[in-house]
Protein backbone atom coordinates (compact mmCIF):
# COMPACT_ATOMS: atom_id res chain seq x y z
CA UNK A 1 0.00 0.00 0.00
CA UNK A 2 1.68 3.39 -1.05
CA UNK A 3 -0.19 5.21 0.83
CA UNK A 4 0.31 3.60 4.29
CA UNK A 5 3.94 3.60 3.46
CA UNK A 6 3.69 7.86 2.86
CA UNK A 7 1.76 7.92 6.22
CA UNK A 8 4.76 5.90 7.56
CA UNK A 9 7.12 7.96 6.64
CA UNK A 10 5.51 11.12 7.48
CA UNK A 11 5.45 10.02 11.08
CA UNK A 12 8.62 9.13 11.07
CA UNK A 13 9.44 12.35 9.95
CA UNK A 14 7.55 13.65 12.64
CA UNK A 15 8.87 12.12 15.10
CA UNK A 16 12.46 13.27 14.60
CA UNK A 17 11.54 16.26 14.31
CA UNK A 18 10.26 16.12 17.81
CA UNK A 19 7.43 13.50 17.33
CA UNK A 20 4.75 15.92 18.12
CA UNK A 21 2.62 15.13 15.25
CA UNK A 22 0.61 12.29 16.26
CA UNK A 23 -1.38 12.01 19.39
CA UNK A 24 -0.68 12.65 23.38
CA UNK A 25 0.22 8.74 23.58
CA UNK A 26 2.54 8.85 20.53
CA UNK A 27 4.05 11.87 22.60
CA UNK A 28 4.53 10.56 25.60
CA UNK A 29 6.37 7.48 24.20
CA UNK A 30 8.75 10.11 21.80
CA UNK A 31 9.34 11.85 24.89
CA UNK A 32 10.67 8.84 26.60
CA UNK A 33 12.52 7.86 24.06
CA UNK A 34 14.35 11.42 23.98
CA UNK A 35 15.02 11.30 27.45
CA UNK A 36 16.23 7.60 26.71
CA UNK A 37 18.73 9.32 25.19
CA UNK A 38 19.81 12.17 27.75
CA UNK A 39 20.63 9.11 30.12
CA UNK A 40 23.01 8.19 27.52
CA UNK A 41 21.80 4.09 27.56
CA UNK A 42 22.43 1.68 24.21
CA UNK A 43 19.28 0.21 24.08
CA UNK A 44 19.75 -1.91 20.66
CA UNK A 45 22.58 -2.86 18.85
CA UNK A 46 23.48 -3.21 15.01
CA UNK A 47 23.65 -6.90 15.75
CA UNK A 48 20.44 -7.97 17.36
CA UNK A 49 17.99 -9.20 15.47
CA UNK A 50 14.99 -6.45 14.44
CA UNK A 51 12.76 -5.39 17.08
CA UNK A 52 9.57 -5.15 16.79
CA UNK A 53 9.16 -8.61 15.18
CA UNK A 54 7.64 -12.17 17.01
CA UNK A 55 10.62 -13.72 17.69
CA UNK A 56 12.25 -10.42 19.18
CA UNK A 57 9.61 -8.56 20.81
CA UNK A 58 10.46 -4.53 21.61
CA UNK A 59 10.74 -4.65 25.26
CA UNK A 60 8.97 -1.88 26.96
CA UNK A 61 11.82 0.91 27.96
CA UNK A 62 10.94 2.74 31.20
CA UNK A 63 12.74 5.35 32.70
CA UNK A 64 12.95 5.82 36.28
CA UNK A 65 12.89 8.33 38.72
CA UNK A 66 14.73 9.83 41.78
CA UNK A 67 11.95 10.56 44.66
CA UNK A 68 11.03 13.66 45.57
CA UNK A 69 13.42 15.29 43.20
CA UNK A 70 11.97 13.60 40.09
CA UNK A 71 15.27 13.22 38.19
CA UNK A 72 15.72 10.57 36.15
CA UNK A 73 17.90 7.89 37.07
CA UNK A 74 17.68 5.04 34.53
CA UNK A 75 16.26 3.17 31.59
CA UNK A 76 14.74 -0.43 32.67
CA UNK A 77 13.63 -2.84 30.11
CA UNK A 78 10.42 -4.66 30.70
CA UNK A 79 9.02 -7.52 28.57
CA UNK A 80 6.22 -6.21 25.98
CA UNK A 81 4.10 -9.25 27.62
CA UNK A 82 4.42 -6.88 30.91
CA UNK A 83 3.59 -3.24 30.07
CA UNK A 84 3.10 -3.30 26.36
CA UNK A 85 -0.19 -5.49 26.53
CA UNK A 86 -3.01 -4.84 23.73
CA UNK A 87 -5.96 -3.31 25.64
CA UNK A 88 -8.90 -5.68 26.41
CA UNK A 89 -11.53 -4.03 27.36
CA UNK A 90 -13.09 -7.06 28.34
CA UNK A 91 -10.71 -8.94 30.38
CA UNK A 92 -10.66 -5.77 32.54
CA UNK A 93 -14.58 -5.61 32.73
CA UNK A 94 -14.41 -9.61 33.92
CA UNK A 95 -11.47 -8.22 36.55
CA UNK A 96 -13.44 -5.57 37.69
CA UNK A 97 -16.58 -7.07 38.27
CA UNK A 98 -14.72 -10.18 40.05
CA UNK A 99 -13.19 -7.88 42.50
CA UNK A 100 -16.46 -6.31 43.27
CA UNK A 101 -18.56 -9.63 43.21
CA UNK A 102 -15.17 -10.69 45.93
CA UNK A 103 -15.77 -7.50 47.85
CA UNK A 104 -19.33 -7.48 48.72
CA UNK A 105 -20.18 -8.33 52.21
CA UNK A 106 -23.60 -10.67 51.58
CA UNK A 107 -24.63 -10.10 55.25
CA UNK A 108 -27.81 -8.58 53.96
CA UNK A 109 -30.28 -10.41 56.31
CA UNK A 110 -33.89 -10.40 57.65
CA UNK A 111 -36.29 -12.86 59.26
CA UNK A 112 -39.27 -15.15 57.92
CA UNK A 113 -42.43 -15.33 59.72
CA UNK A 114 -40.58 -18.72 61.40
CA UNK A 115 -37.55 -16.71 62.93
CA UNK A 116 -39.83 -13.93 64.36
CA UNK A 117 -39.76 -14.38 68.46
CA UNK A 118 -43.72 -14.60 68.90
CA UNK A 119 -46.76 -16.60 68.95
CA UNK A 120 -48.18 -18.70 66.22
CA UNK A 121 -51.65 -18.01 67.84
CA UNK A 122 -54.46 -17.11 65.32
CA UNK A 123 -55.28 -13.10 66.37
CA UNK A 124 -58.78 -13.59 66.54
CA UNK A 125 -61.43 -17.02 66.06
CA UNK A 126 -63.17 -17.52 63.18
CA UNK A 127 -62.89 -14.45 61.21
CA UNK A 128 -61.35 -13.54 57.78
CA UNK A 129 -57.78 -12.58 58.10
CA UNK A 130 -57.66 -13.74 61.18
CA UNK A 131 -53.76 -14.52 60.48
CA UNK A 132 -51.49 -14.82 63.38
CA UNK A 133 -49.21 -12.19 64.81
CA UNK A 134 -45.92 -13.50 62.91
CA UNK A 135 -47.76 -13.43 59.28
CA UNK A 136 -45.59 -11.39 57.26
CA UNK A 137 -49.35 -9.40 56.38
CA UNK A 138 -49.10 -8.16 59.77
CA UNK A 139 -46.83 -5.33 61.35
CA UNK A 140 -44.14 -6.77 63.42
CA UNK A 141 -44.19 -10.10 61.33
CA UNK A 142 -41.64 -11.79 59.50
CA UNK A 143 -40.06 -10.64 55.83
CA UNK A 144 -41.22 -12.43 52.78
CA UNK A 145 -39.20 -12.61 50.52
CA UNK A 146 -36.16 -11.00 52.13
CA UNK A 147 -32.66 -11.25 51.52
CA UNK A 148 -30.84 -13.26 53.71
CA UNK A 149 -26.53 -13.84 53.93
CA UNK A 150 -24.93 -15.44 50.70
CA UNK A 151 -21.95 -15.53 48.93
CA UNK A 152 -22.04 -13.15 46.02
CA UNK A 153 -17.94 -14.11 45.16
CA UNK A 154 -17.75 -15.55 41.11
CA UNK A 155 -15.21 -17.04 39.27
CA UNK A 156 -12.22 -15.98 37.24
CA UNK A 157 -9.58 -18.30 35.62
CA UNK A 158 -6.40 -17.28 37.56
CA UNK A 159 -4.61 -16.78 34.01
CA UNK A 160 -7.54 -14.47 33.11
CA UNK A 161 -6.99 -12.03 35.95
CA UNK A 162 -3.45 -11.98 35.71
CA UNK A 163 -3.71 -10.83 32.73
CA UNK A 164 -6.29 -8.08 33.24
CA UNK A 165 -3.04 -6.88 35.68
CA UNK A 166 -0.80 -6.36 33.69
CA UNK A 167 -3.38 -4.76 31.12
CA UNK A 168 -4.34 -2.16 33.56
CA UNK A 169 -0.32 -1.31 33.91
CA UNK A 170 0.29 -1.60 30.49
CA UNK A 171 -2.57 0.78 29.32
CA UNK A 172 -0.92 3.24 32.08
CA UNK A 173 2.35 2.81 30.81
CA UNK A 174 1.42 3.62 27.26
CA UNK A 175 -0.81 6.41 27.88
CA UNK A 176 2.64 8.00 29.99
CA UNK A 177 0.54 7.37 33.35
CA UNK A 178 2.90 5.43 34.92
CA UNK A 179 6.03 6.71 36.95
CA UNK A 180 8.42 4.45 38.47
CA UNK A 181 10.36 5.39 41.29
CA UNK A 182 13.79 4.05 41.90
CA UNK A 183 14.18 4.16 45.51
CA UNK A 184 11.44 4.04 48.04
CA UNK A 185 8.54 6.73 48.27
CA UNK A 186 9.31 8.74 51.78
CA UNK A 187 10.10 11.56 53.19
CA UNK A 188 12.14 12.62 56.06
CA UNK A 189 10.25 12.43 59.11
CA UNK A 190 10.59 15.47 60.11
CA UNK A 191 9.21 17.27 57.50
CA UNK A 192 6.21 18.87 57.48
CA UNK A 193 2.40 17.88 55.39
CA UNK A 194 3.10 20.79 53.43
CA UNK A 195 6.23 18.95 51.67
CA UNK A 196 3.51 16.56 50.32
CA UNK A 197 1.47 19.35 49.16
CA UNK A 198 4.25 20.88 47.32
CA UNK A 199 5.76 17.70 45.69
CA UNK A 200 1.79 17.33 44.56
CA UNK A 201 1.64 20.70 42.82
CA UNK A 202 5.09 20.75 41.40
CA UNK A 203 4.82 17.57 39.23
CA UNK A 204 1.34 18.84 38.57
CA UNK A 205 -0.46 15.31 40.65
CA UNK A 206 -2.99 17.12 42.45
CA UNK A 207 -6.31 17.05 41.65
CA UNK A 208 -6.29 20.00 39.30
CA UNK A 209 -4.68 16.86 36.49
CA UNK A 210 -6.63 13.73 38.40
CA UNK A 211 -5.70 12.44 41.46
CA UNK A 212 -2.76 10.72 41.99
CA UNK A 213 -2.15 6.90 43.77
CA UNK A 214 1.32 6.44 45.49
CA UNK A 215 1.87 2.66 45.64
CA UNK A 216 4.67 1.68 47.85
CA UNK A 217 6.10 -2.23 48.55
CA UNK A 218 5.65 -1.36 52.71
CA UNK A 219 3.38 1.10 54.41
CA UNK A 220 5.15 4.39 55.62
CA UNK A 221 3.04 4.87 58.65
CA UNK A 222 4.05 8.68 58.84
CA UNK A 223 3.89 9.37 55.14
CA UNK A 224 -0.07 7.78 55.18
CA UNK A 225 -0.75 10.11 57.97
CA UNK A 226 0.64 12.79 55.67
CA UNK A 227 -0.77 12.12 52.66
CA UNK A 228 -4.02 11.91 54.23
CA UNK A 229 -4.43 15.13 54.74
CA UNK A 230 -4.37 15.86 50.75
CA UNK A 231 -6.38 12.82 50.22
CA UNK A 232 -8.42 15.23 47.89
CA UNK A 233 -4.61 14.92 45.74
CA UNK A 234 -3.16 11.84 46.28
CA UNK A 235 -3.68 8.49 47.64
CA UNK A 236 -0.91 6.08 48.77
CA UNK A 237 -1.38 2.08 49.00
CA UNK A 238 1.00 -0.89 50.10
CA UNK A 239 1.31 -3.09 47.16
CA UNK A 240 -0.98 -5.63 48.62
CA UNK A 241 -3.64 -3.54 48.91
CA UNK A 242 -4.06 -3.08 45.07
CA UNK A 243 -6.78 -4.38 42.83
CA UNK A 244 -7.27 -4.27 38.87
CA UNK A 245 -9.56 -1.19 39.43
CA UNK A 246 -7.38 0.50 41.87
CA UNK A 247 -4.89 0.46 39.39
CA UNK A 248 -7.47 2.21 36.53
CA UNK A 249 -8.76 4.57 39.00
CA UNK A 250 -6.59 7.66 39.38
CA UNK A 251 -5.16 10.42 37.27
CA UNK A 252 -1.61 8.54 37.18
CA UNK A 253 0.30 5.83 39.38
CA UNK A 254 3.76 6.60 41.08
CA UNK A 255 4.96 3.44 41.69
CA UNK A 256 8.24 2.32 43.65
CA UNK A 257 10.25 -0.39 41.11
CA UNK A 258 10.02 -2.94 43.59
CA UNK A 259 6.78 -2.93 44.30
CA UNK A 260 5.94 -2.93 40.11
CA UNK A 261 8.48 -5.32 39.68
CA UNK A 262 6.47 -7.94 42.64
CA UNK A 263 3.43 -7.21 41.06
CA UNK A 264 4.54 -8.26 37.63
CA UNK A 265 5.82 -11.58 39.29
CA UNK A 266 3.14 -12.20 41.21
CA UNK A 267 1.01 -12.13 38.04
CA UNK A 268 2.16 -13.99 34.89
CA UNK A 269 1.04 -17.23 35.94
CA UNK A 270 -0.18 -17.43 31.81
CA UNK A 271 3.53 -16.94 30.78
CA UNK A 272 5.24 -19.77 32.71
CA UNK A 273 4.18 -22.41 30.48
CA UNK A 274 7.36 -24.58 32.07
CA UNK A 275 5.75 -28.10 33.03
CA UNK A 276 5.10 -28.52 36.79
CA UNK A 277 8.45 -30.58 38.28
CA UNK A 278 8.65 -32.17 41.78
CA UNK A 279 11.23 -30.04 43.74
CA UNK A 280 13.89 -31.41 46.00
CA UNK B 1 -11.40 13.97 38.19
CA UNK B 2 -10.42 12.20 34.75
CA UNK B 3 -7.44 13.03 33.65
CA UNK B 4 -7.47 13.97 30.02
CA UNK B 5 -3.73 14.64 29.61
CA UNK B 6 -1.35 12.45 31.28
CA UNK B 7 0.74 14.38 33.84
CA UNK B 8 4.09 13.82 33.26
CA UNK B 9 7.21 14.38 35.07
CA UNK B 10 8.36 17.88 36.00
CA UNK B 11 11.18 17.97 33.12
CA UNK B 12 8.20 17.63 30.93
CA UNK B 13 5.36 19.03 32.01
CA UNK B 14 6.21 22.83 30.68
CA UNK B 15 6.07 21.59 26.93
CA UNK B 16 3.39 21.42 24.82
CA UNK B 17 1.30 18.14 24.40
CA UNK B 18 -0.62 19.29 21.09
CA UNK B 19 1.78 21.00 19.06
CA UNK B 20 0.59 22.88 15.78
CA UNK B 21 2.84 21.05 12.98
CA UNK B 22 2.57 22.09 9.44
CA UNK B 23 1.58 18.34 8.60
CA UNK B 24 -0.49 17.44 11.18
CA UNK B 25 -3.63 17.91 8.39
CA UNK B 26 -2.39 14.95 6.27
CA UNK B 27 -2.36 12.47 8.83
CA UNK B 28 -5.72 10.41 10.39
CA UNK B 29 -6.97 11.69 13.64
CA UNK B 30 -6.22 8.64 16.36
CA UNK B 31 -7.16 10.57 18.89
CA UNK B 32 -10.77 11.85 20.12
CA UNK B 33 -10.73 15.55 21.40
CA UNK B 34 -12.69 14.16 24.61
CA UNK B 35 -11.84 10.76 26.42
CA UNK B 36 -13.89 9.19 28.84
CA UNK B 37 -12.42 7.22 31.80
CA UNK B 38 -11.87 3.83 31.19
CA UNK B 39 -13.32 2.66 34.04
CA UNK B 40 -16.39 3.81 32.70
CA UNK B 41 -15.93 2.24 29.50
CA UNK B 42 -15.18 -1.40 29.95
CA UNK B 43 -17.67 -3.92 29.02
CA UNK B 44 -17.45 -7.48 28.09
CA UNK B 45 -17.30 -8.43 24.85
CA UNK B 46 -21.14 -8.11 22.83
CA UNK B 47 -21.37 -11.49 22.76
CA UNK B 48 -21.06 -12.66 26.07
CA UNK B 49 -24.22 -11.08 27.50
CA UNK B 50 -27.61 -12.61 25.97
CA UNK B 51 -30.89 -11.50 25.26
CA UNK B 52 -33.56 -11.85 27.37
CA UNK B 53 -36.09 -13.59 25.79
CA UNK B 54 -39.22 -11.70 26.48
CA UNK B 55 -42.58 -14.19 25.72
CA UNK B 56 -46.07 -12.90 24.45
CA UNK B 57 -44.75 -9.70 23.46
CA UNK B 58 -46.11 -10.14 19.77
CA UNK B 59 -45.48 -12.05 16.40
CA UNK B 60 -41.81 -10.67 15.52
CA UNK B 61 -40.27 -12.23 19.09
CA UNK B 62 -40.88 -15.49 17.87
CA UNK B 63 -42.16 -16.62 21.17
CA UNK B 64 -45.30 -14.50 20.70
CA UNK B 65 -48.48 -16.06 19.86
CA UNK B 66 -48.70 -19.23 22.26
CA UNK B 67 -45.18 -18.28 24.05
CA UNK B 68 -43.15 -21.61 23.24
CA UNK B 69 -46.43 -23.53 24.85
CA UNK B 70 -47.60 -25.19 22.15
CA UNK B 71 -51.25 -25.28 21.75
CA UNK B 72 -53.72 -26.42 24.24
CA UNK B 73 -53.52 -28.75 26.97
CA UNK B 74 -52.30 -29.06 31.20
CA UNK B 75 -48.80 -27.73 30.07
CA UNK B 76 -49.97 -24.79 28.03
CA UNK B 77 -52.42 -23.53 30.88
CA UNK B 78 -50.64 -24.28 34.10
CA UNK B 79 -47.79 -26.78 35.59
CA UNK B 80 -47.71 -31.11 35.76
CA UNK B 81 -46.26 -32.75 38.62
CA UNK B 82 -42.70 -33.56 37.68
CA UNK B 83 -42.29 -37.44 36.53
CA UNK B 84 -45.91 -37.19 35.71
CA UNK B 85 -46.93 -39.89 32.98
CA UNK B 86 -50.28 -39.47 32.26
CA UNK B 87 -51.25 -41.34 35.32
CA UNK B 88 -49.13 -44.92 34.48
CA UNK B 89 -47.16 -45.86 37.08
CA UNK B 90 -44.25 -43.52 37.38
CA UNK B 91 -40.97 -44.56 36.00
CA UNK B 92 -39.59 -44.55 39.51
CA UNK B 93 -41.55 -46.96 40.79
CA UNK B 94 -41.34 -49.32 37.65
CA UNK B 95 -37.73 -48.85 37.29
CA UNK B 96 -36.97 -47.85 41.14
CA UNK B 97 -33.32 -47.03 42.51
CA UNK B 98 -30.82 -49.51 42.65
CA UNK B 99 -27.41 -50.46 44.21
CA UNK B 100 -25.54 -48.23 46.49
CA UNK B 101 -22.33 -46.07 47.37
CA UNK B 102 -19.61 -47.93 49.53
CA UNK B 103 -18.69 -45.70 52.28
CA UNK B 104 -15.75 -47.84 53.03
CA UNK B 105 -14.24 -48.02 49.42
CA UNK B 106 -11.05 -46.35 49.01
CA UNK B 107 -10.02 -44.91 45.47
CA UNK B 108 -6.52 -44.52 44.24
CA UNK B 109 -4.54 -43.02 41.76
CA UNK B 110 -3.46 -45.14 38.84
CA UNK B 111 -0.05 -44.56 37.58
CA UNK B 112 2.12 -46.33 34.74
CA UNK B 113 5.75 -47.22 35.02
CA UNK B 114 6.02 -45.83 31.51
CA UNK B 115 4.85 -43.02 32.67
CA UNK B 116 7.05 -42.23 35.55
CA UNK B 117 10.11 -43.29 33.06
CA UNK B 118 8.57 -40.64 30.22
CA UNK B 119 8.56 -37.92 33.69
CA UNK B 120 12.11 -38.98 34.86
CA UNK B 121 12.95 -38.80 31.11
CA UNK B 122 11.64 -35.15 31.16
CA UNK B 123 13.49 -34.26 34.09
CA UNK B 124 10.13 -33.50 35.98
CA UNK B 125 11.00 -36.22 39.09
CA UNK B 126 14.77 -37.14 39.96
CA UNK B 127 15.15 -40.77 39.91
CA UNK B 128 18.39 -40.23 42.80
CA UNK B 129 15.41 -39.69 45.37
CA UNK B 130 12.75 -41.97 46.49
CA UNK B 131 9.34 -41.34 44.44
CA UNK B 132 6.73 -40.65 46.78
CA UNK B 133 3.03 -39.21 46.16
CA UNK B 134 4.61 -35.97 46.87
CA UNK B 135 6.99 -36.18 43.89
CA UNK B 136 4.60 -37.46 41.85
CA UNK B 137 1.89 -34.90 42.30
CA UNK B 138 3.79 -32.10 42.34
CA UNK B 139 5.38 -32.93 38.70
CA UNK B 140 1.43 -33.74 37.48
CA UNK B 141 2.82 -36.58 36.75
CA UNK B 142 -0.82 -38.02 38.90
CA UNK B 143 -3.45 -35.11 39.06
CA UNK B 144 -5.58 -36.00 41.90
CA UNK B 145 -4.54 -38.08 44.43
CA UNK B 146 -7.46 -39.46 45.94
CA UNK B 147 -7.09 -41.77 48.48
CA UNK B 148 -3.34 -42.83 47.19
CA UNK B 149 -1.20 -44.42 44.92
CA UNK B 150 -1.50 -47.59 43.22
CA UNK B 151 1.89 -48.51 41.19
CA UNK B 152 1.22 -50.50 37.94
CA UNK B 153 2.77 -52.48 35.55
CA UNK B 154 1.09 -51.31 32.47
CA UNK B 155 2.80 -53.79 29.61
CA UNK B 156 5.97 -53.99 31.86
CA UNK B 157 6.54 -57.50 33.33
CA UNK B 158 10.17 -57.29 34.55
CA UNK B 159 11.45 -59.01 31.73
CA UNK B 160 14.62 -57.96 30.30
CA UNK B 161 13.08 -57.57 26.61
CA UNK B 162 10.15 -55.32 27.12
CA UNK B 163 11.39 -53.00 30.24
CA UNK B 164 10.49 -49.72 29.86
CA UNK B 165 12.26 -48.60 33.00
CA UNK B 166 15.89 -47.48 32.31
CA UNK B 167 17.33 -47.13 36.04
CA UNK B 168 16.84 -48.07 39.24
CA UNK B 169 14.07 -46.15 41.21
CA UNK B 170 12.79 -46.30 44.76
CA UNK B 171 9.40 -45.84 45.07
CA UNK B 172 7.12 -45.12 48.15
CA UNK B 173 3.23 -45.89 47.27
CA UNK B 174 0.13 -46.69 48.74
CA UNK B 175 -0.47 -50.24 46.57
CA UNK B 176 1.48 -51.91 44.08
CA UNK B 177 0.64 -54.77 41.52
CA UNK B 178 2.50 -58.02 41.63
CA UNK B 179 3.70 -56.85 37.67
CA UNK B 180 5.00 -53.38 38.86
CA UNK B 181 6.97 -54.70 42.02
CA UNK B 182 8.66 -57.10 39.60
CA UNK B 183 9.60 -54.87 36.83
CA UNK B 184 11.11 -52.22 39.17
CA UNK B 185 13.23 -54.97 40.90
CA UNK B 186 14.13 -56.18 37.96
CA UNK B 187 16.07 -53.02 37.16
CA UNK B 188 17.61 -52.94 40.66
CA UNK B 189 14.70 -50.38 42.47
CA UNK B 190 12.78 -50.91 45.13
CA UNK B 191 9.00 -50.27 46.04
CA UNK B 192 7.41 -49.90 49.33
CA UNK B 193 4.13 -49.82 49.75
CA UNK B 194 2.51 -47.95 52.71
CA UNK B 195 -0.63 -46.41 54.42
CA UNK B 196 -1.89 -43.45 53.43
CA UNK B 197 -4.87 -41.61 54.08
CA UNK B 198 -6.66 -39.09 51.55
CA UNK B 199 -6.20 -35.93 54.61
CA UNK B 200 -2.50 -37.47 54.88
CA UNK B 201 -1.52 -36.74 51.21
CA UNK B 202 -3.13 -33.46 51.48
CA UNK B 203 -0.82 -32.28 54.30
CA UNK B 204 2.20 -33.71 53.06
CA UNK B 205 1.54 -31.75 49.42
CA UNK B 206 1.94 -28.48 52.20
CA UNK B 207 4.49 -29.99 53.60
CA UNK B 208 3.10 -30.54 57.22
CA UNK B 209 3.79 -33.86 57.27
CA UNK B 210 6.93 -36.50 55.81
CA UNK B 211 6.11 -38.49 52.98
CA UNK B 212 6.48 -41.98 54.14
CA UNK B 213 7.88 -41.49 57.94
CA UNK B 214 5.59 -42.93 60.53
CA UNK B 215 5.68 -44.45 63.97
CA UNK B 216 5.59 -47.59 62.51
CA UNK B 217 8.17 -46.73 60.35
CA UNK B 218 11.57 -48.36 61.26
CA UNK B 219 14.90 -48.53 59.65
CA UNK B 220 13.94 -52.00 58.64
CA UNK B 221 10.67 -50.95 57.02
CA UNK B 222 12.01 -49.83 53.76
CA UNK B 223 15.25 -51.25 51.73
CA UNK B 224 18.85 -50.14 51.97
CA UNK B 225 18.96 -47.79 49.15
CA UNK B 226 15.59 -45.69 49.42
CA UNK B 227 17.14 -45.10 52.97
CA UNK B 228 20.60 -43.62 51.40
CA UNK B 229 17.80 -42.20 48.61
CA UNK B 230 16.32 -40.15 51.43
CA UNK B 231 19.42 -39.56 53.08
CA UNK B 232 19.98 -36.52 50.90
CA UNK B 233 16.75 -35.83 51.73
CA UNK B 234 17.19 -34.24 54.92
CA UNK B 235 16.18 -37.76 56.13
CA UNK B 236 19.11 -39.67 57.95
CA UNK B 237 18.70 -43.00 58.19
CA UNK B 238 20.24 -44.00 61.44
CA UNK B 239 17.47 -41.19 62.92
CA UNK B 240 14.76 -43.14 61.75
CA UNK B 241 14.51 -45.58 64.95
CA UNK B 242 14.84 -42.70 66.97
CA UNK B 243 11.96 -40.56 64.93
CA UNK B 244 9.83 -43.58 65.11
CA UNK B 245 9.96 -44.43 69.06
CA UNK B 246 9.59 -40.61 69.04
CA UNK B 247 5.86 -38.87 69.85
CA UNK B 248 6.83 -35.62 68.41
CA UNK B 249 6.52 -35.34 64.26
CA UNK B 250 9.80 -35.63 62.48
CA UNK B 251 11.99 -32.43 62.33
CA UNK B 252 10.66 -29.81 60.03
CA UNK B 253 7.01 -31.17 59.85
CA UNK B 254 4.06 -30.28 61.97
CA UNK B 255 2.38 -33.36 62.23
CA UNK B 256 2.87 -37.49 62.15
CA UNK B 257 1.93 -39.94 59.37
CA UNK B 258 -0.92 -42.06 60.09
CA UNK B 259 -0.62 -45.85 60.53
CA UNK B 260 -3.32 -48.61 59.71
CA UNK B 261 -5.69 -49.10 61.97
CA UNK B 262 -8.58 -51.25 60.20
CA UNK B 263 -7.34 -55.00 59.98
CA UNK B 264 -7.79 -55.44 56.85
CA UNK B 265 -5.25 -52.30 55.84
CA UNK B 266 -2.61 -53.68 58.41
CA UNK B 267 -2.73 -57.46 56.57
CA UNK B 268 -2.26 -55.59 53.48
CA UNK B 269 1.10 -53.88 54.54
CA UNK B 270 2.13 -56.86 56.47
CA UNK B 271 2.62 -59.29 53.50
CA UNK B 272 5.92 -59.44 52.09
CA UNK B 273 4.41 -60.13 48.66
CA UNK B 274 3.13 -56.22 48.38
CA UNK B 275 6.38 -55.14 49.99
CA UNK B 276 4.52 -53.76 53.03
CA UNK B 277 6.70 -51.38 54.96
CA UNK B 278 4.95 -53.35 58.36
CA UNK B 279 6.30 -57.08 57.00
CA UNK B 280 9.50 -56.69 58.57
CA UNK B 281 7.71 -57.90 61.94
CA UNK B 282 6.63 -60.92 60.73
CA UNK B 283 8.34 -63.70 62.04
CA UNK B 284 9.99 -66.44 59.78
CA UNK B 285 6.48 -68.50 59.50
CA UNK B 286 4.09 -65.97 60.30
CA UNK B 287 1.38 -64.84 57.53
CA UNK B 288 0.53 -61.40 56.85
CA UNK B 289 -3.04 -62.29 58.37
CA UNK B 290 -3.71 -61.80 61.80
CA UNK B 291 -6.80 -64.13 62.62
CA UNK B 292 -5.45 -67.38 60.16
CA UNK B 293 -2.04 -68.81 61.15
CA UNK B 294 -0.28 -69.59 57.85
CA UNK B 295 0.30 -72.78 56.35
CA UNK B 296 4.25 -72.98 57.50
CA UNK B 297 3.12 -72.04 60.78
CA UNK B 298 0.13 -74.82 61.31
CA UNK B 299 2.57 -77.10 59.84
CA UNK B 300 5.47 -76.62 62.13
CA UNK B 301 2.87 -77.21 65.20
CA UNK B 302 1.85 -79.96 63.60
CA UNK B 303 5.19 -81.44 63.30
CA UNK B 304 6.23 -81.04 66.95
CA UNK B 305 2.93 -83.16 68.07
CA UNK B 306 4.09 -86.48 70.21
CA UNK B 307 3.28 -89.57 67.58
CA UNK B 308 1.58 -92.63 69.01
CA UNK B 309 4.17 -95.04 70.38
CA UNK B 310 2.54 -98.16 70.49
CA UNK B 311 2.98 -101.74 72.37
CA UNK B 312 4.20 -104.09 69.84
CA UNK B 313 0.56 -106.34 70.39
CA UNK B 314 -1.69 -103.41 68.65
CA UNK B 315 -1.92 -102.25 65.20
CA UNK B 316 -3.86 -99.16 66.45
Amino acid sequence: MPGSEILRSLRLLSRSSGGLLSGPERVTRCLTRSMATEAQINTTTASSPVPGTAWAPTPALVMTYDFPSMEPVRMVEYPEKHLLMPIRKDLLHRAVIYEADISRHGTASTKWRDDVNGSHRKLYPKRALAVPVLSPVRRGGGVAHGPHPRDFSTDLPAKVYDQAWRIALSHRFQRGELIVIDNEISLPSESTPFLVKNILETNGWNSRKGRSTFITEDVDLELLVKMEKFSKHAKLMGRTDLDVKKLLETGRLIIEKKALDRILKAHSRDLNNRPARALY
Amino acid sequence: MTPRLMGLPIQLATRPFQQASPLAFLLPQFQPTRQAHILASLSDNPSAYNKRIRRGRGPASGKGKTSGRGQNGQKQHGKVPAHFNGGQTPDEVVHGERGGKNPFSVEMAPINLNRIQEWIDQGRISAAHPITVRELTQSRCIHQHKDGVKLLGGNDSGSETESTLKQPIHLVVSRASASAIAAVEATGGSVTTRYYTRRAIELIMKREIHPFLSRAWSAQAAPEPLLHAAADNAVDPDQQQQLADSVLPPPGFRYRLPDPTRRRDIEYYRDPAHRGYLSHLLKPTEGPSLFFRSPEDRKMTAGSRKEKVLPANRLW
